[in-house]
């Protein structure tokens, strides 16, 4: 099969992973242009709806980027996300979604380098996959052949 | 300390002993108002009904198999802003445990309150449970009760010829845990086995008595309902190998969202999926449509199940009203109890187990849980 280009969505914290992707940025070090990024205030903030939606809607993998334990602008915004992301990566597994789409990463406001070497990981393991299969989503929709 | 005691039927009148020993709640001051089901249009259903007269107990049946709400989320409704007076409850075991999820999500108050814990063999559809008593003359929910117990008696099969609601055929917690006072019917002969404080029982002029072995009969009860439960949930994860094989199973939902109604988790106000997020500019779907090639519609169907099972999941106490308010019957009792399962084990947490284990959304520990 020919290799894809995947899609990622990145949910990065203002204080820590934003402040990497731009320090990556200004750094001039080089990541693959497959990403998405959105702004969060906090890791904490991300409410697993929309992790779910960039999947069901096509994304081929999502980041969340927090800052590393015990860090956190908001004292423990990032437990909390840690939490929630655990919880929705068992969800997806039982319900048969590859649970490694979804990536929660520690990433200082410093760490321009580690932003950057996650990105070009994520994007190497993704490319390893097949495409997200709800990229077609009216496939998945017409269904599968399981029942009698 | 908790003693046992027999509460006496006379001439088989069940429900008229636990109108009495229901009216001495209040009679004796114990509590101020009690939540009990009470029979209504002939006893052809049932409602809970808020009793401060105990002369208004005359219909009060907390034993017939129905249950058209968790009434967890009254008792919520009751003592969230912390009344002063004093609330007595009849409730389930599925209504209790939901009952601790709330009072842990502080959408309840259990301080000034008085749970009744009564045995449950498991409850029929609202309407099925209708066209039951239809066929019946005279007393039904007497009737209903007196075929529960003569059942209960000789072990025998389900008494009636319409199923239990799927949630309750497989439901394991047939006793109530976390109660003041239990009401225990399974694996007692005669009567009905009151356990309950001392300090209260005199208060109520019980004297201590014998308690029956009941272990083995509830034992066996569970061992059925464990396996019918086990099976269905095999049954799911053979079935759901792929995202496309869930999003089948979700064919036929027409996405009315009346189970976030019907549970009692789903405590939220205003549901997110019913703000203005979901309400986008028209050419917002055209250009999700373009993209895709063609867009279901209305577009939330699987986000919505799957964000529901984010929100409620980690505290799903299995009361299965999620399916009996659907109306496309999809196997919802087993989705959430199945993923629900999984959830609640990494999380190592038992939902409506105690009010002392920690929500696990609302406390944060250093280390994550391994997700698979």
């Amino acid at each position: 099969m020919a290799e894809f280009e995947p899609r990622i969505i990145a949910f990065l914290c203002n204080w820590c992973a934003y402040q990497g992707a731009d320090l990556a940025g200004t750094s001039h070090l080089e990541y693959p242009p497959n990403v998405r990024i959105i702004r969060l205030m906090c890791s904490g903030a991300i409410d697993p709806v929309y992790i779910i939606n960039a999947l069901l809607t096509g994304a081929d993998g999502v980041l969340i980027g927090g800052c590393h334990l015990g860090t956190c602008h908001y004292q423990n915004g990032n437990y909390k996300a840690q939490r929630r992301v655990d919880i929705l990566r068992n969800i997806l597994h039982q319900v048969g979604f590859a649970e490694d789409r979804v990536w929660l990463r520690w990433i200082d406001a410093s760490e321009g380098q580690l932003f950057a070497s996650t990105i070009r990981e994520m994007v190497n393991e993704l490319k390893a996959k097949e495409p997200n299969p709800l990229r077609h989503p009216w496939e998945v929709w017409q269904g599968s052949n399981w029942g009698p | 300390m908790k003693i046992n005691t027999t509460l006496a039927v006379e001439a088989g009148d069940i429900l008229g002993a636990l109108r009495r020993f229901l009216a001495d709640f209040l009679e004796k001051h114990i509590v101020d108002v009690l939540l009990v089901p009470q029979e209504i249009a002939q006893g052809r259903s049932l409602v809970q009904t808020l009793v401060q007269d105990p002369a208004y107990l005359s219909r009060a049946n907390p034993l017939s198999p129905v249950m058209p709400v968790n009434s967890a989320v009254l008792v919520a409704q009751l003592t969230v802003d912390k009344p002063q007076r004093k609330v007595g409850a009849v409730l389930r075991s599925c209504e209790i445990r939901a009952l601790i999820e709330l009072a842990k999500l502080r959408q309840a108050n259990l301080e000034n309150l008085t749970i009744i814990g009564i045995d449950c063999l498991g409850t029929y559809e609202v309407a099925d449970y209708a066209r039951l008593t239809d066929e019946m003359e005279g007393e039904k929910g007497a009737r209903v009760v007196a075929e529960l117990q003569r059942r209960i008696a000789e072990d025998g099969a389900e008494p009636f010829p319409i199923p239990l609601r799927p949630a309750c055929q497989m439901c394991e917690f047939p006793t109530t845990g976390g109660a003041d006072i239990t009401l225990g019917l399974i694996g007692v002969e005669d009567g009905i086995l009151v356990t309950l404080e001392s300090e209260l029982a005199a208060k109520l002029g019980l004297t201590e008595g014998e308690a029956p072995d009941r272990e083995k009969a509830i034992a066996k009860l569970v061992e059925v309902r464990s396996g019918a439960r086990d099976r269905a949930f095999a049954e799911f994860r053979q079935q759901t190998k792929s995202i496309t094989e869930f999003a089948d199973q979700f064919a036929t939902c027409i996405g009315c969202h009346n189970y976030a109604v019907a549970c009692p988790i789903c405590f939220c106000k205003e549901c997110f999926f019913h703000t203005a997020t979901f309400e986008p500019e028209s050419e917002r779907y055209f250009r999700w449509a373009e993209r895709a090639g063609a867009l279901r519609m209305p577009t939330e169907i699987l986000l919505f199940q799957l964000t529901r099972l984010n929100h409620m999941v980690a505290s799903c106490v299995g009361c299965g009203l999620c399916e009996s308010a659907c109306p496309s019957k999809l196997p919802l009792t087993v989705i959430f109890r199945a993923v629900g399962e999984g959830v609640q084990k990494m999380l190592r947490y038992v939902p409506g187990r105690s009010l002392e284990d920690e929500l696990p959304l609302a406390t944060f520990k250093e280390e994550g849980f391994p997700v698979v």
